[in-house]
């Protein structure tokens, strides 16, 4: 984005004003554009993505009135939580109360700034940017935490320390599987990781070696632990404390913890496919830039989107993991494991300092062979229930 | 003026810099995951709860005081709402309880059609009840499945006597309706669909480690406690005492029938946990797809009522009759003086002394674990306080 | 008691997540169960209703005996029925007939001992009201005549569809050895 600012300064458009304004205007102007355009319709869409995804899975049809198809659902749902009164408990305080959702959703924004959307489509390529985007998400904690003190309610409470302990342990292993990419890549820049994959699975990083294999896996499991995603959404388990730490939240300030968790599937979603995936990497098929742009765009939206639709599906399949029991997952299996992972990494690139053709190769016919087999149990469980079938997903 | 005697004295932890105090929270009437109207004061240490007390009344009907107004045909329909879930057991019992009063037998297709309701039934509520189960353990999907299902024999039950849950199909000395003609048929297809899905069912929940590891060596009652704190049905038979009703001390056309007890072996933690008591409800609807395979086959031709007179005035006396509802040992009884009216009826149900030992075993488990634990003992607030 | 290892439970993890993942994408292409029901079915859901189901309770005065067998019944006294045998013409003349829907629970008991079967239950569920008054539903809007029933067969035109769909419904309740439908009362 810097360079196309240089272009239309270089082209005259801002000649009195100094360059740093320039930049900064420029900033807010883009990133408004992808709040406003991108990041509430996405989250928005998501919450009704997510209903008709789970109702397929029980066998049942989603919302489909509101609307074709009920597309429109969630505007009308968006709508109803603004018109709700806005109670603030009288024993609450006030200003904490108040203060706690707009920390979590400036957790939640600014990691916008560093997801490229394409090759040229990025607020601020930072060169610490995967630093960045793990140091800004541990804002949520902050908020959290606040919601669930200010509210005055017990049940908030044990729902917003339940929630603060797991986001702030689950960072480890978020972070120690991240380590591995930049081991190989050298750098802390997404467009620069990106760049030095290709658009081929086997070039992408999941791929590249067994470690880095795992550490995808560890890496999602982590993410969905830090956007208080089941099996890990303790803080909102609903059949326990009613709704956690948002228990005594109405309305818009409701509305903001819930764009929230949709919203940082699709950054986990981002961050997974950038770094593992091959993020926009499209074959060369043309030289026109802008042609080259969207499909880049459209590229990484849809590995980005694929991953919230695994993790919606995994919401519906797997029970809630208990408060200890997820502890004891992060601290006793995942944060060894991916210690374990780095050093395995670290002294695999010691002994193939260029890579391993042949590694590649194996891994990725690993990920095929996973993959057929799990079609292979699909299609054993559909002959086994013998269920009339229909492949379209309109109702 | 002086303060001597008045002073109070403050109980301070020796030794420790801060004190703790433990949170008293209410699990109240209305809550997502207690089945129905239950109230839990709990006292925590944090997570780790202290003591569960719990609190019940509130879907207290009078259910047993009306039998005294309405007699004993009209109350048929009542003993529908003492267990809403797994209604056609309540039919069953007072139907027999009313028949040992005035000494009415009951003809044998009677006896067969009666079985076959209870057995539908009994698969619907354990369905329901392992639904509600892992839904409050935090999968979301079993739970659909398992309604689904449910609809299906709901259908069934429907052509059968024409409602969906409160079926007041029994009566004293029979039943109301014969088998609709096709009935069998659809039965047996609906049988043979189900069966497989109880597998995927199993594949999908029950062998999960995140459940596994939810419910396994959670709230273990030892045989002898169960025993002691009067526990009856699935709940009983997962602590490892091997005792149904069914086969010990048959009723009905049960003699007539073969099947299996499934009795909690441990497998996945210690015989008597939260996991035990799933997997036995689930056993339990295998063995009743079996029983009702063979009632359709062997069940005979012949009226499916006795001749009972519109009074019915039983002689003076009382009777006790146990029937094994889905939920257990369910006792009947009633107390008659000659006169149209019962002069007193009483249920006995499972629930209500399941309650009773929720309070013993959640000392040390953790908050979340008490959710796992009311549900694994199916406890239905109807039947706690009918 | 199963002992748990470390790296079995990391496989065991792996292993049953797989499956249970492959139980719920299998479902993604199976047809979902849901009746849309009021306005996406192909039949109304009323006509798919057993002819057993019992639904909102209906009265066909014309069959009507005033016989006070489903008044007596009821356990929670729902139906009122006032009838009074005229002393010039000694028939049986409805002046009342009420059946108050809000107390009614749809047991059936009423409609068993009907001799005609005029009182019966219809698939009609949708009774919902926004007036508790209206659900007090009056059969009689002005005194009847009651139904002697003939000796043979009956061969009013107006009456003997309702009266065979009476009989029908009544005929479906189960009755002991050797009784017929029709001899309802015996009270001892």
């Amino acid at each position: 984005m810097q360079s196309f600012l240089d272009s239309l300064i270089a082209q005259g458009y801002f000649a009195g004003v100094p360059t740093e304004v320039v930049y900064a205007g420029g900033m807010v102007v883009f990133g408004l554009i992808v709040v406003l355009g991108f990041i509430l319709n996405v989250a928005g869409v998501t919450t009704f993505v997510e209903r008709r995804v789970w109702a397929r899975i029980h066998s049942r049809v989603g919302p489909n009135r509101v609307g074709p198809q009920g597309i429109l659902q969630w505007l009308v749902d968006g709508i109803k939580l603004l018109m709700k009164e806005d109670i603030v408990p009288a024993e609450a305080d006030p200003r904490l109360f108040r203060l706690a959702p707009y920390v979590v959703v400036m957790g939640f924004v600014t990691t916008f700034v560093v997801i490229p959307f394409s090759s040229a489509l990025v607020i601020a390529d930072m060169n610490v940017g995967v630093l960045y985007l793990t140091a800004v998400t541990a804002l949520v904690v902050v908020g959290i935490l606040m919601a669930g003190w200010a509210s005055n309610n017990k049940w908030s409470l044990i729902g917003g320390i339940r929630s603060a302990a797991q986001i702030v342990s689950y960072e480890i292993p978020a972070g120690l599987s991240i380590f591995p990419i930049v081991l190989i890549t050298g750098t802390l820049s997404f467009q620069s990781i990106i760049q030095q994959q290709g658009w081929a699975p086997h070039t992408w990083f999941v791929f590249h070696s067994p470690f880095t294999f795992v550490a995808f896996f560890i890496l999602f499991t982590s993410a969905l632990a830090e956007g208080n995603r089941t099996p890990f959404d303790l803080p909102e388990a609903e059949s326990e404390l009613v709704a956690g730490f948002v228990t005594e939240y109405s309305g818009a300030r409701y509305l903001f913890f819930f764009l929230v968790e949709w919203g940082n599937l699709y950054v986990i979603g981002a961050l997974v496919s950038a770094l593992f995936l091959g993020g926009w990497q499209v074959p060369p098929v043309t030289d026109n830039l802008v042609v080259l742009n969207v499909l880049q765009f459209v590229t990484f939206f849809v590995k980005s989107y694929f991953w919230v639709l695994v993790s919606m599906w995994i919401r519906a399949t797997l029970p809630r993991v208990r408060v200890d029991q997820l502890m004891t997952t992060c601290w006793k299996y995942l944060v060894p494991i991916s210690f374990i992972n780095l050093i395995g990494q670290a002294a695999l690139m010691v002994a193939l300092p260029h890579g391993s053709r042949l590694l590649q190769a194996a891994m990725t016919l690993l990920g095929a062979a996973i993959l057929a087999y799990f079609f292979y149990r699909v299609v054993f469980h559909l002959r086994r229930a013998r269920p009339e079938l229909t492949f379209s997903p309109l109702s | 003026m002086s303060l001597a005697g008045y002073e109070i004295e403050v109980e301070r932890t020796p030794g420790t810099g801060l004190s703790t105090e433990e949170m008293t929270l209410n699990m109240g009437p209305q809550h997502p995951s207690t089945h129905g109207v239950l109230r839990f004061v709990v006292k925590a240490d944090g997570e780790v709860m202290i003591e569960a007390i719990p609190d019940v009344g509130y879907l207290h009907r009078s259910i047993e005081k009306i039998a005294e107004k309405v007699g004993y045909h009209g109350f048929m329909p009542y003993t529908d709402r003492v267990d809403y879930v797994a209604a056609m057991f309540c039919n069953h019992g007072w139907g027999m309880v009313c028949e040992k009063l005035a000494g009415i037998d009951v003809p044998k297709r009677g006896e067969y059609c009666r079985v076959i309701a209870d057995e539908f039934n009994r698969i619907a509520s354990h369905l329901l009840s392992v639904g509600t189960m892992t839904l409050d353990i935090g999968a979301t999907t079993p739970f659909f499945h398992a309604i689904r299902e449910r609809e299906k024999i709901n259908d069934l039950l429907e052509e059968l006597c024409g409602a969906r849950l409160t079926y007041n199909y029994m009566r004293i000395g029979g039943v109301a309706w014969d088998l609709p003609p096709g009935y069998a048929e659809k039965c047996l297809a609906f049988l043979d669909q189900y069966e497989p899905l109880i597998d995927e069912y199993n594949d999908l929940i029950t062998g999960n480690k995140i459940y596994v590891e939810r419910v396994a060596d959670v709230a273990v009652i030892s045989a002898e406690d169960a025993i002691n704190y009067n526990l009856v049905g699935p709940n009983l038979r997962a602590s490892g005492v091997d005792f149904d009703l069914r086969r010990d001390m048959p009723y009905s056309v049960y003699p007539e029938l073969e099947f299996e007890v499934p009795v909690g072996r441990g497998e996945e933690g210690t015989v008597g946990d939260c996991f035990d008591r799933y997997i036995v409800r689930i056993r339990e609807i295998k063995e009743s797809i079996r029983i009702l395979r063979q009632c359709f086959k062997q069940i005979p031709d012949g009226p499916v009522i006795a001749k009972v007179p519109r009074k019915f005035k039983p002689p003076a006396g009382d009777a006790h009759i146990r029937i094994e509802s889905a939920r257990g040992d369910m006792g009947w009884y009633a107390v008659s003086d000659g006169t149209e009216f019962p002069y007193r009826c009483h249920v006995r149900t499972g629930s209500f002394t399941a309650m009773s030992i929720i309070d013993k075993i959640s000392r040390g488990l953790m908050l979340a674990d008490l959710v796992a634990v009311i549900a694994s003992l199916d406890i239905v607030a109807p039947e706690v306080d009918r | 008691m199963r002992k748990r290892t470390y790296v079995g439970n990391i496989v065991s993890t792996a292993a049953t997540i797989f499956d249970g993942l492959a139980v719920t994408f299998s479902h993604f292409v199976r047809k979902p169960f849901t009746v849309q029901y009021p306005d996406r079915t192909e039949v109304r859901v009323q006509d798919t209703l057993p002819f057993r189901y019992r639904g909102i309770l209906e009265v066909d005065l014309e069959i009507c005996t005033g016989c006070l067998a489903c008044e007596r019944a009821c356990p929670i006294d729902c139906i009122v029925i006032d009838s009074k045998k005229d002393p010039q013409t000694k028939a049986m003349v409805l002046t009342r007939f009420d059946i108050d829907l809000a107390k009614c629970m749809y047991c059936g008991l009423c409609s068993e001992p009907c001799p005609t079967g005029s009182i019966h239950h219809t698939p009609e569920f949708e009774g919902a009201d926004y007036s508790l008054e209206s659900l007090v539903r009056r059969f009689v809007k002005e005194p009847v005549i009651a139904y002697k029933p003939k000796k043979g067969p009956e061969d009013d035109p107006q009456i003997k569809p309702l009266l065979d769909r009476g009989l029908r419904y009544v005929e479906e309740f189960a009755q002991p050895e050797g009784a017929t439908p029709a001899a309802a009362d015996e009270s001892a």
